[in-house]
């Protein structure tokens, strides 16, 4: 009998916090310019005794204006991703929700979208419109999901899968109308692409988002695991369903705008990396929410990275390394479990 | 695949100067520009500017090119960054450009952000109109200290064009439809260059749509009967084919043009706002208007005779926005 | 007693029961309680309780008995405290079940009901240890008391050799006696059940209601069962509580509510009834030999 304590809890995300650091390190050496260790090393050193003005200026520029902000983005969309999939799982009671089923993506390419169409000059106003976007379905699909005043499971599920045909067909619509050439870029966004470099306000935006929303479903982490025995049963052991779901809604969904507002829809991720965290450390939400975001941070960032490298200098999106890596290795999980 | 340079390699090959100069332009899509002069190292982000740096001879100058530049053949050699809407930023940063020149119609605005951002120089050009590139040659050519190649290659240009609108003068247009893509039915609109380049040939596109490469119903190709179809491609035998594919499909075999058999060949190098495209356009216009030129052919030099165009899918592919 | 000669046409209103055993206070006390399921404000209501009265002290095992639809599992809600009464009351050591908080309520009254399936794959004690969860704080993590009380719970229901055992493996009756521990970890003050002896077989059914004796008797639970099974409940409780169609119509010993007419009448089903020397009633079902009157 080994119930998840606060130790445990602690030397797990250790662990997996050092694996991720181990990911980051060889990330910023790869990529199509290659990198030495050891120049890698000394210019770390450099920046941190507050001599980087030595660097010689494109590798400054690669390391720390291309490679690092780009790795750090693929950490904060990796965890925004797999937290908002570990907790529609538990919210839809469904193994097979993802961060998309409920059509928040397709409101945030909507946004993208009209923000191209409306300004196609403006560099800040795509993210933030495709987060208006996925916001606005949040909220439609949350007033479409309730029965009886409370967010119910089934109805949300429906709710959302059929506002997400919807906003897809729309988004069709519009790309096939309008002035193509702004919207090729669109096709590539759609993919889930971490190549574009985001503003800091951006970044600092994401960063708060990510952990408000993550510790508020964290939160509710002791009562999602209840939640999944029953929502009766639950209740009769004195968790508050009512505001568990809504928290666990508002807040998945809310991590989910962040990440597509900035990436596109990678795909995956939100669905493989909470089942591989439970079949390492088992199904309890207390570990499962903080696991599955470095996992979720180390998997987009070794995507990444093998997307950037395998065909140098062309790029692969990011989504059809999640798609082609994940599979195998959740595969491998899985039958190392079942034997 | 060219070899990866290290940055270490990078470093060496260009004297590290403190002073340089530059100039403030407005490229043609409208933004301001700050050029390091003299320019020495260029990339170039679209096919059309590399073939443009080339007439213009400034290939030395020319150290990056993306994978779907193939014209010349020489510019097969030159390292790459990558796809044009989805280049390898550290590529072209270790490459340290004075100057990267991209398309508005081909690359994505977030890529000249990011590179802007990573204080590169980028210079857009946008051409809409046979005039706007030969325009667009001219500033390029001015931007990199090739004046007076520029004067001359445009110089020329415009004389071909006008001895080809004397040509066709009193002619009427023959109305085409110009076939991008079949499937899906993919046509030019009328606001980009092709539709102008269409016009210099004495053609008129029977499609007047908004968007530029608007997708269209072969119902309405078919009620607009179209006096010629026109296929842009790298080997006659190529559109041969399709042409013979496209005679036994319903809808298509009902076409006057294709009973008749008036189809036009011309090469890809129309798709390309670069010099070989007044080479595309002479093409139309002696298939279209044969007997135009029936009395001028001896006068003909043998630099505009139309050179035997390059293989290239790819580029077809990067051009259409269907298959990205 | 003498049986009533009063058939199902009696008043509908239940008297409480008499003191049965020593002088322990009640504990539970149901007052006229009622409640009306409407599926709008102005429509009628689609299904009604009418007011029903019960007590019930410490050590007492109670059983809810009727046909279906007649109203048990809309009484033990109200018990519960997850329905609030349209009338009457339910009062749980002199507070209302229905207002006490989710946390303090989970702390007094565990209920067990057929389990929904698990979704993702749990061990025995991971299950009942969920059963500590009304008494944790901040984040939760369960103290090595939370982890004793645990295991004696299951220890109390023979269930200790279960415990790293994967829940979707183990048997219907094992895994009873595991949700029945997890409703004793939360150390509650009233157990209730609602038809917990569906899927189970005879013997696994009388073992149920001894184990729920004895709890009752060891931990001085009240325990309230709803059930069909007449004889079970007959042999068990102390009380029973007969609904029919949404009205309480008797609530006393099994010997005082088991009349035949009544039964009969109920059920709609040729019934006897025959008195044990426990002065248990057992109920048979009439078959094609006539039956000397009893």
């Amino acid at each position: 009998m080994r119930p998840v304590t606060l130790k445990r809890l602690a030397w797990t995300c250790g662990a997996l916090a050092l694996v991720l650091l181990a990911t980051v390190a060889a990330a910023l050496k790869l990529g199509a310019v290659p990198i030495s260790v050891s120049d890698l090393l000394l210019s770390m050193g450099r920046v941190a005794i507050g001599r980087s003005d030595r660097l010689p200026t494109e590798y400054r520029l690669i390391v720390f204006e291309l490679r690092l902000p780009r790795i750090l983005l693929g950490i904060l969309v990796g965890a925004a991703l797999s937290v908002a999939g570990a907790g529609f799982q538990a919210l839809l009671r469904n193994p097979l929700a993802d961060p998309y089923v409920l059509g928040v993506s397709s409101g945030a390419a909507l946004g993208a979208i009209l923000a191209l169409i409306a300004s196609p000059h403006l560099p800040l106003v795509t993210p933030l419109a495709a987060f208006f976007g996925a916001a606005a379905t949040i909220a439609a699909v949350y007033f479409l999901g309730r029965r009886g005043g409370q967010l119910d499971s089934g109805t949300l599920l429906l709710a959302g899968i059929v506002t997400a045909s919807f906003l897809s067909a729309v988004i069709m619509f519009l790309m096939t109308t309008l002035a193509s050439r702004d919207l090729r870029g669109m096709a590539f966004w759609l993919m889930g692409d971490l190549s574009t470099p985001q503003a800091v306000g951006v970044r600092s935006v994401l960063v708060v988002g990510f952990l408000v929303a993550a510790g508020a479903i964290y939160t509710t982490a002791a009562d999602l695991n209840l939640l999944l025995t029953g929502e009766q049963e639950a209740a009769h052991l004195g968790v508050n369903v009512t505001r568990v779901k809504l928290v666990v809604y508002l807040g998945a969904s809310v991590l989910t705008g962040l990440a597509v507002s900035v990436s596109g829809a990678i795909g995956y991720v939100g669905l493989l990396v909470p089942h591989a965290m439970r079949l390492l450390f088992g199904s309890d939400y207390r570990l499962l929410i903080p696991t599955s975001a470095l996992g979720g941070a180390i998997a987009i960032v070794l995507a990444d990275t093998l997307a950037r490298t395998v065909v140098a200098p062309t790029e692969l999106p990011v989504g059809a390394m999640t798609a082609m890596a994940g599979a195998p290795v959740f595969i491998y999980l899985l039958r190392r479990r079942l034997r | 695949m060219s070899p990866a340079r290290s940055w270490a390699q990078a470093s060496v090959a260009k004297p590290i100067a403190s002073e340089t100069s530059f100039l403030q332009v407005t490229d043609e899509a409208g933004r301001r520009v700050k050029v390091p002069q003299p320019v020495r190292r260029i990339v170039s982000l679209a096919p059309s500017v590399t073939e443009t740096l080339y007439a213009l001879g400034a290939q030395e100058r020319l150290i990056g090119v993306t994978d779907y530049c193939n014209y010349p053949p020489e510019a097969l050699t030159k390292p790459k960054v990558g796809g044009a809407i989805n280049p390898n930023l550290e590529q072209v940063v270790a490459l340290k450009p004075d100057l990267v020149v991209v398309t508005k119609t081909f690359n994505r605005l977030e890529t000249v952000e990011a590179l802007e951002r990573l204080s590169l120089a980028v210079y857009a050009t946008d051409a809409h109109s046979v005039e706007d590139v030969l325009s667009s040659i001219e500033r390029l050519a001015d931007l990199v200290g090739a004046h007076g190649q520029g004067e001359a290659l445009v110089a020329s240009l415009r004389a071909r064009l006008e001895d080809l609108r004397q040509a066709l003068a009193g002619r009427a247009p023959r109305r085409v439809f110009f076939v991008v893509w079949q499937n899906p039915l993919i046509s030019v609109g009328r606001r980009s260059f092709l539709a102008d380049a269409l016009r210099w040939a004495g053609a008129e596109s029977v499609v007047n749509a908004a968007q530029d490469w608007p997708v269209v119903s072969l119902e309405e190709v078919v009620r607009q009967e179209p006096d010629y179809l026109v296929f842009a491609g790298s080997h006659a035998d190529e559109a041969d084919r399709t042409f013979e594919e496209l005679r036994e499909l319903p809808g298509w075999r009902n076409l006057r043009a294709v009973r008749e058999r008036h189809i036009a060949v011309i090469s890809d190098a129309v798709n390309r706002p670069a010099p070989r495209l007044i080479d595309a356009v002479e093409q139309l216009a002696r298939q279209l208007h044969p007997k135009a030129f029936a009395e001028k052919h001896e006068k003909r030099s043998s630099k505009s005779e139309t050179r035997a165009p390059q293989f290239a899918t790819a580029e077809r592919k990067e051009l259409c926005p269907c298959a990205q | 007693m003498s049986p009533s000669t009063s058939g199902p046409t009696a008043a509908p209103l239940c008297p409480p029961a008499e003191a049965r055993r020593g002088s322990a206070e009640i504990r539970l006390d149901v007052e006229r309680a009622s409640y009306a399921y409407t599926s709008g404000e102005r429509e009628a209501p689609l299904f009604t309780l009418e007011a029903t009265s019960f007590q019930a002290r410490q050590r007492e095992l109670v059983a809810v008995v009727g046909p279906n639809a007649s109203g048990k599992s809309t009484l033990l809600r109200l018990i519960a405290g997850t329905l609030k009464p349209l009338s009457g009351r339910v009062q749980l050591d002199g507070f209302e079940a229905s207002q006490l908080d989710p946390r303090t309520r989970a702390q007094r009254i565990a209920v067990v009901q057929q389990e929904s399936p698990l979704l993702f794959p749990a061990r025995a004690w991971e299950y009942v240890l969920q059963g500590r969860h009304p008494y944790g704080r901040g984040l939760r993590f369960e103290t090595p008391e939370d982890g004793t009380i645990a295991l004696n719970a299951m220890a109390q229901v023979s269930a200790e050799h279960l415990r790293d055992r994967w829940m979707n493996k183990i048997s219907g009756g094992e895994k009873q006696r595991v949700i029945l521990a997890r409703a004793l970890a939360q150390q509650p003050l009233l157990l209730l059940l609602d038809e917990p002896t569906l899927h189970l077989d005879i013997g696994a059914q009388v073992d149920l209601l001894q184990q729920l004796r004895r709890l009752a008797e060891e931990n001085r639970y009240t325990v309230v069962v709803v059930t069909h099974e007449l004889n079970l409940a007959a042999e068990f409780a102390d009380q029973v509580v007969l609904l029919h169609r949404g009205k309480c119509l008797r609530v006393g010993a099994p010997a005082e509510v088991y009349h035949q007419d009544l039964l009969e009448q109920v059920f709609e089903a040729p019934l006897d009834v025959e008195l044990t020397p426990a002065s248990r009633p057992r109920v048979h079902v009439r078959g094609k030999r006539a039956k000397s009157a009893g």
